[in-house]
């Protein structure tokens, strides 16, 4: 790997040991260079700017420069943003399948050093993976920075100095010495989250008149007797039950599903790692009930960290089957009756870090960082 | 001439090809060794595709039928909610809006509506009408976006060219009002950064026009296509009670033949007071979800006319932000929080509590989940829901049952967009 340019345009016959050249070098590198086609390998949102740059706006096939669906007719690859660590390894199939020569343009912060996903845990950099002949700067790079890219790529095969084509004013930092060594501003990061051993998240607004919601709330009340720990109107349209056990999830649900509600907006976890507990969220809401279609009900309740099962809601509400499974992969919870359980989804299995949404695993913060002048 | 069938039962041993272990399959491994028994296929679309980003189905086919569509997203995770709890409430805007930075306005109107909420923040009429204008320009560049790689998805690559050239326009437009082409970040807590000049407005306001004779033109070109017609119609059908059971969201929804717009049923901005439509259609197919999708961007292009119109003088930065500027600046500051913004929301600390916003991004339901604790100035908890993470269960559920060819058609559709789904 590395050794791009015209001299790999030939054939070797390792059985009888000659090369065999193709063409003329001249020819072959004016050939290339008018010809890299890159693989159209759109690893994350830098593909929207990657697409108009080939759109009429900007049109890069006057360069020479038309994306192919398979990387095995290409002499390019572009990195279109962020690497997770699940595309790393489609990266690398991708650029082993491509011929010689082969030329990588890794495009926006991300593919550089991660950009705004820096500390992220499913992140790597482009730098790892595949030998990177030519950066382009931005979050996300304008097409013109692009196509500047591809003017290097093209310096390259033509064997001429590779250099950024946009020339920079020259000042001279020396004289900007300061006498002082400069220590940054502490960041303003304030991140109490060991001090919190509880959240109210059911907390009513003052002064809420909602007929229809009071009606709601002493109807769940009266359904599930002692079971309700907490059940008020929080706002207009929005209404909030907190349970006393995971054990009566499913009649709670139940009972919403016979009134109306009839699809899951969201389910979540609220790490209280104090606590020690998490405490979930299920959001539903309804479509075909004219009267219920802007009220959002929220169910609240407690289950412990060290042992998190909460029955699974799909044979009720089989769209919120996903949400269950990113939730196990991210949390850990376990949901009694979901089929998946056990297995990844989102996650890479490679992933260093077991349900990293939890709170006890920190990833590195700008609070932690300090900047050495 | 007909055929007598018979049944024969031929004893080959079969064993499993090596290669199933390093295929990192994401499903059981009993049933890739039924599939093989039997008489029948796994086919393994992705993750490296010609669509939007990146995302593996799995099918069982018989014949060239989809028997069963397995998802393995993630392959665009990149963890927005974990790193959401190490930045500061303002720092996140920058943040929330990566998974679609094809309508980035979109993603941070929605999160500042949560943390304005939770703060109590008021927001001033002219930024409302502001947010409006940016929020329907990034609808209708999203849907253009999403014609376009239809139209790579078909391959019919005259329809990628007219849905990217003329998203350049609206590209054109954002950068104009906020001097970023793509990632606008121009919503802020309790107001815009800066107010527009009327001159860009009334471009704006002329280009809606160029933009709906444009749309007529790409309707003969590439919407009422006869190969696209073909391509699309009666495939990839879900019925209304479907469509509900599996969480379909957005215009997909609306496709399906249910009257549901955020907009409409929990307004937000000053949707309450403009005069649009909600296109819906009955079939449910992928031709009527791509129609749906054409319609609302009339119906955008007409909301961004009265918004121009209508639009009050005034500031854009709510009071009580503005309280705690010095006198001096208030009326320059009223009209561009430049010099400002960190020294004003660096240190935003919301009340505890929780604050669920639900917006109408250009593919469906955007919902945010703000949890603050009171004490610190980052999110304690940000749950995002994007619309392809809901729409994917109702997309894999729409592959059944139709053949192989018509998957391409069923994809587009849906405009999926994983960097969005997986977050």
């Amino acid at each position: 790997m590395g050794d791009t340019g015209v001299n790999t345009l030939k054939i070797t016959l390792k059985s009888i040991g000659i090369d065999i050249k193709l063409l003329p070098d001249s020819w072959a590198s004016w050939g290339t260079k008018f010809s890299i086609w890159p693989a159209h390998l759109v690893t994350a949102c830098c593909g929207v700017e990657f697409a108009h740059t080939s759109a009429p706006g900007y049109d890069a096939e006057r360069w020479g420069f038309l994306p192919i669906f398979g990387p095995r007719q290409t002499n390019a690859i572009v990195i279109e943003g962020t690497v997770t660590r699940k595309m790393a390894k489609v990266v690398k199939v991708a650029y082993e399948q491509m011929p010689y020569p082969k030329f990588v343009i890794a495009m926006g912060s991300c593919a550089m050093e991660g950009g705004v996903f820096w500390n992220s845990y499913h992140v790597v950099r482009v730098s790892d993976i595949v030998p990177v002949d030519a950066w382009v700067m931005g979050c996300p790079p304008t097409p013109e920075a692009v196509i500047r890219a591809i003017r290097m790529v093209q310096d390259k095969i033509e064997g001429k100095e590779v250099k950024p084509n946009i020339r920079p004013s020259q000042f001279d930092l020396t004289k900007l010495k300061p006498d002082k060594p400069q220590r940054p501003p502490n960041p303003p990061h304030r991140i109490e989250f060991e001090l919190i051993k509880d959240i109210n998240v059911c907390k009513p607004m003052p002064n809420v008149k909602w007929e229809l919601g009071q009606k709601l709330v002493d109807g769940f009340k009266s359904t599930l007797g002692n079971g309700v720990k907490n059940a008020v109107v929080r706002n207009v349209n929005d209404l909030c039950i907190t349970l006393d056990s995971a054990g009566r999830l499913r009649e709670a649900v139940e009972s919403a599903f016979k009134l109306g509600f009839d699809h899951v907006k969201s389910i979540n976890v609220i790490d209280l790692i104090n606590a020690g507990v998490f405490r979930m969220e299920y959001v539903l809401g309804s479509y075909m009930n004219k009267e219920l279609m802007p009220v959002l009900l929220t169910i609240y309740f407690d289950v412990p960290r060290d042992e998190a099962k909460v029955p699974s809601i799909i044979d009720l509400y089989p769209g919120a089957d996903y949400q269950e499974r990113e939730l196990y992969d991210l949390f850990g919870v376990w949901f009694e009756g979901n089929p998946w359980m056990g297995s990844n989804f989102l996650l890479d299995p490679d992933t260093p870090v077991k349900y990293p949404l939890r709170k006890e695993y920190r990833i590195p913060s700008l609070k932690g960082v300090v900047v050495e002048r | 001439m007909v055929m007598s069938e018979r049944e024969v039962s031929i004893n080959v041993p079969v064993e499993l090809p090596t290669e199933v272990k390093s295929l990192f399959l994401p499903i059981p491994k009993n049933m890739v060794e039924e599939v093989y028994r039997s008489d029948e296929y796994l086919v393994l679309i992705g993750p490296a595709h010609p669509g939007s980003g990146h995302m593996r189905i799995i099918l069982r086919l018989k014949g060239d039928y989809i028997v069963e569509a397995i998802p393995d997203p993630g392959y665009v995770h990149r963890a927005v909610e974990k790193l959401a709890e190490t930045r500061l409430f303002v720092h996140n805007i920058p943040l929330v809006e990566r998974p679609t930075i094809a309508e980035s306005s979109i993603m941070d109107h929605g999160y500042v509506r949560a943390i304005e909420e939770l703060g109590q923040l008021d927001v001033p009429p002219r930024a409302q009408y502001l947010r409006v204008i940016m929020d329907e320009l990034s609808r209708i560049g999203d849907h253009l976006y999403d014609t376009g790689i239809l139209a790579v998805f078909l391959g019919h690559s005259t329809g990628y060219m007219w849905g990217f050239g003329l998203r350049e326009f609206i590209v054109d437009a954002l950068a104009r009002m906020t001097g970023a082409r793509i990632t606008v970040s121009f919503v802020i807590p309790s107001g815009v950064r800066w107010d527009v000049h009327p001159d860009t407005l009334r471009y704006i306001y002329n280009m809606t026009f160029f933009i709906e004779k444009k749309i007529d033109e790409l309707g003969t070109i590439f919407t009422k296509n006869p190969v696209t017609v073909s391509r699309m119609k009666s495939v990839g059908v879900l019925t209304k009670d479907e469509c509900i059971r599996f969480g379909a969201v957005g215009p997909f929804l609306r496709a399906c033949g249910v009257e549901y717009d955020n907009r409409k049923v929990r307004p937000y901005a000053v949707y309450d007071q403009l005069e649009w439509e909600v296109p819906v259609a009955d079939e449910g197919d992928a031709y009527s979800r791509f129609l749906v999708r054409v319609e609302e961007i009339r119906q955008s292009l007409n909301i961004i006319r009265q918004a121009v119109k209508n639009i009050p003088e005034g500031p854009v930065i709510g009071s009580k932000l503005m309280a705690r500027v010095p006198p001096k600046e208030r009326e320059r500051v009223a009209k561009d929080i430049r010099n400002y913004l960190f020294r004003l929301l660096i240190g935003l600390t919301l009340p505890e509590g929780e604050a669920t916003t639900l917006t109408e991004a250009a593919r469906g339901t955007l919902l945010y989940s703000l949890v603050s604790d009171g004490k610190s100035n980052v999110p304690y908890r940000l749950r995002m829901i994007t619309p392809s993470w809901y729409n994917l269960r109702p997309f894999m559920e729409s592959l059944k049952g139709y053949r192989l060819m018509d998957l391409p058609a069923i994809y587009g559709s849906w405009g999926y967009f994983p960097p969005e789904a997986d977050r």
